[in-house]
């Protein structure tokens, strides 16, 4: 590592500017002699920039961080009285000396020993040194945030907000029952593991927010996942920091602001996603800036430990929610825009840039596919019941779960053959099932067209008997299973009587009700009116090489073509109005290939009876004839459910009374109520520090003002700041500036219901943005303006404001921890805007 | 617009000894040294492009598509009868205009498309449109001219979309697509031809161009919203060229700040003032009450002529003891309304159902009383009391007598809101009929008014506001609109206000004075026109076009299911090639920069014309991204004929690269060739595009008597993806 660090040119510290000759001496050791030449002129030409410290942007590949010296840290600001055992890092020491402090059983952990294992033996070659230092500021800010995240971990103890969700969750991951969530599953396994641990048996039913938990629920262990995970994202952030090139007390006053937010507690103190996606996140990209420290020592130990940290870490995130994809990214273009600046290293051979391009594309591709398979691969196996709501996955899904539908159709024939009595399901989308009953379309629709006046078919989301069709070939009268049995195949025609009014599946040239370009499906009745029968079909199956070419019941997927119309058989999506008792219309469509098309058999048997009576009774009875059936495999079963979590449209919250608008989170104009006592007006109210919230965005308009005014003055050649502040200056405003943007902007574009803790991840990057400028406004101060009086008033103010900080975090505290009684006019004096709803419903 | 003939950074191609005529001709066309030859090709383009336009415009004599609407619109001006659109005014109006000067009478009701136009004048509408769709081949033309100087790179642009049967088809109907392109085109051959003037700034011409692409932004926007994209365009094309004025420190400040004037001037404020006459032509034209009347409030309502508020004189103040009617102040509220009916079994408490009904009717009227006092209690000489913000009130329903109440129990529709009811006889009710009237932006104690106040109704003891959004009931509530009282008091649909006031004892003030100025009608059309747009969202079931879909032709759009018959769908060779040529110019700029990167030695012949090459392009492709990559981010339904404008950037785009690769392949082939191989690609390319567009054309032209069933017709040949439905 030492051998790197030397190399480096731009050592940060004010100290550097006296030396010019020494720095072109630096650099000639490293750069070939032409680069040399061309810096020197440049030096030379631009004597504002004294301490312009590389060559042109082509000859140093990129603008390293500084290195952390100790007189850097005496010439900072010192914002807090604690005094930083410094320095010094590779990620593997730093997580070490967390890890082994506060033991913890999580998956991470093991992770992170064994990071620390191959430190340890990297430390043992002997180029490679790596000094295992504590480093005291990260313990400090680790206890500390730990220590407000576990205060009265238990109360309150009832469900709080999304707790509901997530607690809902680990308990059925304790039952193993298939449920349906539309984000990726490693959160959630995170906290049924902890649960898992302390025992819980997933018997509690989270049915409302504010219920009380039963002592067999522990609450403790689950909460204390994200609690761990947020504590720990404290000394991460202050590292990050580090490695952008600000000051340790820098760093740490991002900590500090992070940990006296009310909002960042509540939401890593309950069981809520965000503390560990944070974390994820954060880590990862500190990882990813970890990476250029070792760019003059290509693959050794540390360059492939950041690397593949890295890698995981961000696919972790996106592994948590998909909205991690964001913070994915921008460690992505990080890493991009580092390797571009290697491109421009003549050192480095155009093999070795091929190399290094794979070298970062393997481990992006594998680990993260690797992690995010992996997740879902543990999701699956555990997973094997059916529940409550797997009726959104396809018939064959079902039926590779235990019990439920499985149990239905566990014995029931495999060929659909003609006689067979069927339900058929629309496949994908809104589950329902073809129907049919006694009522016919209305004679005229409000808009004066007219209807065929036949029997009504429509799709039925639940189960019913009017459900059951009878496959029937034109050819064959009678309607029982004939022997043998006359299996049928793709491309057969095939005629389907409604099981109980015995009337055939029907479709011609009338409009249908809901959408006019559609024709009209009806169960045929003979009025003598011109109208013929047109009931035949043909069946499309569209997954035969399955099934021989064999129509299965629940695996294959059909379509049915009408015959005289070459239409197919579809699910509209409009629903009915009461003359079709709200269910859904079915029509047929001249598109043919669309999802809406595609029908599937779910529940089958064989009709043995000719009897028109023993026939219905039948239907209304059960009886299967036993078959063997077959299992989905692992790949067929992901494949279905990132379908579904991709694109399943789930029913919005709309209007929500908490629900708010990404542009009011920029003022914390309101927060949402996560938990009231039903016995007090102690509560749970998930609301941000107000004082940091609106420094934050203050900071966010100051940075992109000061960059517009620099720009524009640089354009004019006034070069206000010397070249390393402005190196500086950009760079952290790349990764933090950007990452805010990121993680901010496409909520603009989403279309759902939003809350204010989406705005959490944004809102770190804002918070670190936020220490930035404080220390770039002192680095204004006393360097630009050669003010110490005025810079001294600077820190003293700075002193002030977080105090306030934390009094206003204070102040907030009961609403946060949810465990202090309050009087109304307690409650009453916390609504600071009058857009803050807190609850008030005892007097 | 004589041609600038000189040619920095072409390679000039090698002359061989013997030249036969064709080579000289090519190498005279290449060069372009004459204005001559460019006005040549120029003439040949445009009249090529006037024959391909103008070929059976007349047909199909019947509606074609969305001519049901903007036909309609373009009537609906001539009769000057207010309609809501969600698209800004201009195009409509055009429309409206040519069919006024070309003598349409603006009688025929436009039903539905396949209507036939017997005995209509509706060609001079659609030969307007299509006048105006044509421009766009010569647009091209220049604008790549303008960017490259290079007369291939021109043509070639200009004939990839002349040869184009999408644009085509979508340019020949009365539709606002020919307009918005037009507009689109227009404001980008005004900032490259401003652009061309940066040598003799603040002359008359430099003005003139900068006025000429002013108005056409102006023009696009107020077309359809889409048009801010090339807003944005011009926006960052004036940014780069004013970052470069700043930059050069021979200019003084107060000279960069005179140019940042006069392009604030010319392409900020003019189109912000054209867009504001049209928008007051627009609303001065349609005075008339017509079927858009619903969507805005009454105050706007009440300045149409024919609508019930129109001279309406009514209290211009609201006291206790009025007879009100309420309407919900969304757009499309309707009014509070209460009959004799009960909520049914299981719907919380069975008292009287709560709704809003669209329709005027008795069953709105409601009595203003006092929170603590019944009207009897009042003498008839008592000096009238007003109701003012922040008062507590009651409201009885007139017909019934029953009081507006809500409580704590679910509503029927949306169960987080309380369940509003009429309760109590004859006026005689409970606590929870009270309700504090609040003025939005009021000032405390103010009186609240008729019309012009947006009100809230926030229930005294639960706390939440009077709410009605478009949710219907079920059968049992006439599928009115539900009525709630929702606990989230600053939701939008809170929002009431009087509509009618009957009060004989205060002086009827006439409501023209009150009504909105043009500002106010202006910012209200705006709010209508957005929520309209959000509005138009896909359903269940529904199969909308999707973006991905769009650069590789991947389905039509049906324009006449009648006779003939006319499929929107592009030209396939335009838009396979212009994918091929997008992947081209990524890897020409990655290599390029790589190339830079690592300090190769480039010929400063190569490097120039790559350079020119790659900015040309580069602006190129921002406007094809800014044209359709925002479209992945809308929610609202999406069609195909959403991509033309990107696909106009795109085809130049591929004019360009084609032209770069061509001039680069001479040096590339063995000496021989050199000379031939430019000639020879060039036709090929030409006699492929010509080719394809003959195949194609029956689908903009109309396809006749052909049966698509049949296995040999041309329209089953030309079927080449399953996805094509015609």
């Amino acid at each position: 590592m030492d051998t790197g660090v030397r190399n480096r040119k731009n050592k940060s510290s004010p100290e550097a500017e006296k030396a010019i000759k020494g720095k072109i001496e630096e650099i000639t050791s490293v750069d070939n002699h032409n680069m040399l030449k061309e810096s020197i002129e440049k030096l030379k030409h631009l004597n504002e920039n004294i301490n312009r410290d590389s060559g042109d942007g082509e000859s140093a590949p990129d603008t390293p961080p500084p290195e952390t010296a100790p007189e850097d840290s005496l010439t900072t600001p010192s914002p807090t009285t604690t005094t930083p055992s410094t320095t010094t890092t590779t990620p593997s020491t730093t997580r070490t000396t967390e890890s082994t402090t506060k033991p913890s059983v999580t998956q991470k952990s093991s992770a992170r020993q064994k990071s620390k294992n191959a430190a340890k033996s990297a430390a043992a070659a002997p180029p490679l040194e790596l000094s295992l230092r504590l480093d005291g500021m990260s313990v400090f800010l680790f206890v500390l945030a730990f220590i407000t995240r576990i205060w009265k971990l238990e109360t309150p103890k009832g469900i709080v907000f999304d707790e509901l969700h997530y607690g809902k969750y680990a308990s059925l991951y304790m039952q193993n029952t298939f449920f349906f969530d539309s984000q990726p599953p490693l959160g959630k396994q995170l906290i049924a593991l902890a649960a898992y641990i302390a025992g819980f048996d997933g018997n509690f039913k989270f049915d409302r927010i504010g219920t009380p938990y039963d002592p067999v629920v522990p609450v403790s262990a689950m909460r204390i996942v994200p609690a761990f995970f947020g504590s720990l994202l404290m000394p991460t952030v202050y590292n990050t920091m580090v490695e952008l090139g600000l000051s340790h007390y820098t760093g740490a006053l991002a900590a500090f602001l992070m940990i006296f937010d009310n909002a960042v507690l509540a939401q890593s103190r309950f069981i809520l996603m965000e503390g560990i996606l944070m974390f994820f996140g954060v880590f990862g990209l500190l990882c990813i800036l970890k990476f250029r420290r070792f760019y003059h020592q290509p693959y050794s130990v540390p360059w492939f430990v950041c690397l593949i940290i890295g890698a995981a870490s961000l696919s972790a995130c996106v592994c948590v929610r998909y909205f991690g994809i964001f913070t994915f990214l921008l460690g992505l273009g990080i890493l991009t825009r580092d390797f571009w600046m290697m491109v421009g290293d003549r050192l480095v051979s155009e093999r070795q840039l091929l190399g290094h391009f794979l070298t970062r594309a393997v481990i992006f591709i594998t680990i993260p596919v690797a992690l995010y398979i992996g997740c879902f691969y543990v999701h699956l196996s555990l997973l094997y019941k059916a529940g409550p709501n797997d009726n959104i996955m396809t018939s064959a899904f079902q039926a590779s779960l235990e019990g439920g539908l499985a149990s239905i159709i566990a014995n029931q024939p495999v060929k659909v053959v003609h006689g067979s009595q069927i339900t058929l399901r629309h496949t994908h989308g809104r589950t329902c099932w073809l129907h049919s009953h006694d009522a016919v379309y209305p004679v005229k629709y409000p808009d004066g067209r007219g209807s065929s006046h036949q029997q009504q078919v429509t799709c039925y989301s639940y189960k019913d008997v009017n459900n059951w069709w009878i496959v029937k070939k034109p050819e064959v009268e009678e309607l029982v299973v004939t022997e043998p049995h006359e299996p049928i195949k793709n491309g057969d025609l095939v005629q389907l009587v409604h099981g109980l009014t015995s009337r055939a599946l029907n479709s011609h040239d009338v409009a249908a009700g809901m959408s006019p370009h559609n024709q009209e499906v009806a169960a045929y009745i003979d009025y003598n009116v011109s109208m013929p029968a047109q009931t035949t079909w043909r069946v499309e199956i569209l997954n035969s090489e399955l099934s021989d070419g064999y129509w299965h019941a629940v695996e294959s997927q059909i379509r049915l073509i009408h015959v005289n119309s070459s239409q197919a058989l579809k699910f509209s999506g409009r629903q009915l109005p009461d003359w079709g008792f709200r269910q859904h219309e079915v029509v047929t469509d001249k598109v043919l290939d669309q999802e809406d098309t595609i029908w599937n058999v779910e529940e089958h048997r064989y009709t043995r009876t000719e009897d028109k009576k023993e026939r219905e009774k039948d239907l209304l009875r059960s009886e299967m004839i036993p078959m063997e059936r077959k299992n989905l495999t692992f790949w067929n079963k992901l494949f279905e459910l990132q379908y579904k979590m991709l694109f399943n449209n789930q029913e919005n919250v709309a209007g929500h009374m908490y629900a708010s608008e990404p542009l009011d989170w920029l003022f914390l104009k309101r927060g949402v109520a996560y938990w009231i006592s039903a016995n007090s007006n102690a509560q749970v109210h998930f609301i941000g520090n107000i004082v940091t919230w609106l420094s934050g965005t203050l900071s966010l308009v100051a940075y992109l003002g000061l960059f517009v005014l620099y720009l524009l003055r640089r354009q004019r050649a006034c070069y206000d700041l010397p070249e390393d502040s402005w190196n500086k200056f950009c760079t952290f405003g790349e990764v933090l500036g950007i990452g805010y943007a990121v993680h901010y902007i496409p909520y603009f574009l989403v279309d759902r219901t939003l809350f204010l803790h989406h705005y959490m991840p944004a809102y770190i990057f804002k918070l670190c943005m936020l220490a930035a400028m404080i220390e770039h406004g002192h680095y204004l101060v006393s360097q630009h303006f050669k003010a110490p009086r005025i810079a001294k008033l600077y820190l003293g103010a700075v002193g002030v404001w977080m105090v306030s900080i934390v009094y206003v975090f204070w102040f907030f505290a009961p609403v946060t921890y949810g465990t202090t009684d309050l009087t109304a006019d307690q409650v009453m004096s916390m609504a600071w805007r009058e857009t803050w709803d807190l609850i008030i419903h005892k007097q | 617009m004589a041609p600038n003939t000189s040619k920095s950074g072409k390679s000039t191609p090698k002359v061989s000894q013997k030249l036969n005529s064709v080579e000289k001709i090519f190498i005279k066309y290449r060069r372009c040294d004459s204005p001559q030859t460019w006005w040549i090709v120029f003439g040949v383009v445009c009249l090529l492009t006037a024959a391909t336009r103008f070929y059976k415009v007349g047909e199909p004599e019947h509606v074609v598509w969305d001519e049901t609407h903007f036909g309609k619109f373009g009537s609906w001006y001539i009769n000057r009868t207010f309609f809501f659109d969600v698209h800004p005014p201009l195009g409509k109006m055009l429309i409206g205009a040519f069919g006024y000067l070309t003598g349409y009478d603006g009688m025929f009701p436009f039903v539905k498309p396949g209507d036939s136009y017997e005995g209509v004048s509706y060609l001079g509408m659609r030969v307007c449109c299509t006048a105006m769709g044509a421009c766009l081949v010569p647009f091209a033309f220049i604008i790549v001219w303008e960017m490259t100087f290079s007369l291939p790179a021109a043509t070639l642009a200009a004939s990839l979309i002349l040869f184009d049967v999408g644009l085509l088809t979508l340019t020949q109907y009365i539709l606002l697509d020919p307009i918005l392109l037009f507009f689109i085109m227009g404001s980008v051959v005004g900032i490259v031809k401003f652009h061309a003037q940066r040598e003799k700034p603040f002359s008359i011409s430099w003005w003139a161009w900068l006025c000429f692409t002013g108005s056409m932004l102006s023009g696009s926007v107020s077309t359809k919203f889409v048009g801010l994209f090339v807003v944005i365009y011009v926006g960052l094309h004036t940014i780069k060229s004013l970052w470069d004025l700043y930059g050069d420190l021979n200019n003084s400040l107060t000279y960069v700040a005179k140019h940042f004037l006069a392009r604030a001037l010319g392409l900020i404020v003019l189109p912000v003032v054209l867009y504001f006459v049209y928008f007051y032509i627009h609303l001065t034209v349609l005075c008339k009450s017509g079927n858009g009347d619903g969507f805005y409030s009454s105050a706007f309502q009440s300045q149409l002529e024919g609508n019930s508020l129109y001279n309406a004189s009514m209290p211009l103040e609201l006291a206790y003891g009025a007879e009100i009617s309420l309407k919900n102040a969304r757009t499309g509220g309707g009014y509070l309304h209460s009959h004799i009916h009960l909520y049914p079994e299981g719907s919380g408490a069975r008292q009287q159902q709560i709704t809003t009904y669209s329709h005027k009717d008795f069953n709105n009227k409601w009595l203003v009383k006092k929170w603590n006092e019944e009207p009897g209690d009042w003498e008839d000489d008592d000096p009238v009391e007003l109701v003012k913000n922040g008062d507590l009130i009651r409201l009885e329903h007139v017909p019934t007598g029953r009081n507006l109440h809500s409580h704590r129990e679910p509503s029927p529709v949306t169960k987080r809101h309380h369940q509003v009811t009429g309760y109590g006889e004859n006026g005689m009710g409970d606590v929870n009929d009270v309700w504090r009237v609040e003025v939005v932006n009021g000032e405390e104690e103010e009186v609240v008014k008729t019309v012009v106040h947006k009100l809230r109704f926030v229930h005294y003891l639960v706390g939440c506001a009077l709410m009605s959004h478009n949710k219907q009931l079920p059968k049992w509530g006439f599928e009115q609109m539900e009525v709630t009282c929702n606990p989230n008091v600053h939701d939008l649909n809170n929002l009431w206000n009087i509509e009618e006031n009957v009060f004989p004892k205060l002086p009827n003030s006439s409501f023209e004075i009150y009504g909105p100025n043009f500002v106010e009608k202006f910012l209200e059309s705006h709010t209508v026109m957005f929520q309209g747009n959000s509005g138009l969202k896909p359903k269940e079931g529904e199969i909308t076009s999707q973006p991905w879909q769009w650069p590789i032709n991947f389905k039509g759009q049906h324009f006449s299911g009648g006779k003939p018959r006319i499929y929107l769908l592009g030209n396939p060779v335009v838009f396979w090639g212009n994918l091929v040529a997008l992947v081209c110019y990524f890897t020409l700029c990655t290599w390029n920069s790589f190339q830079i990167k690592r300090g190769y030695s480039i010929s400063p012949n190569v490097r120039a014309r790559r350079d020119k090459t790659l900015e040309a392009c580069g602006w190129l492709v921002l406007a094809w991204g800014l044209h359709y990559l925002p479209f992945y981010a809308m929610g609202r339904i999406l069609y195909f004929h959403h991509y033309f404008p990107a696909l106009l950037f795109s085809s130049m785009l591929t004019g360009v690269i084609l032209d770069y690769l061509l001039e680069s392949l001479p040096s590339m082939v063995p000496q021989y060739l050199s000379s031939s191989v430019y000639p020879w690609l060039t036709g090929l390319f030409y006699s492929t595009l010509i080719y394809s567009f003959y195949l194609f054309a029956p689908l903009a032209y109309g396809m006749h008597n052909l049966d698509p069933s049949f296995e040999n017709s041309t329209v089953h040949q030309i079927r080449w993806l399953d996805s094509w439905e015609f």
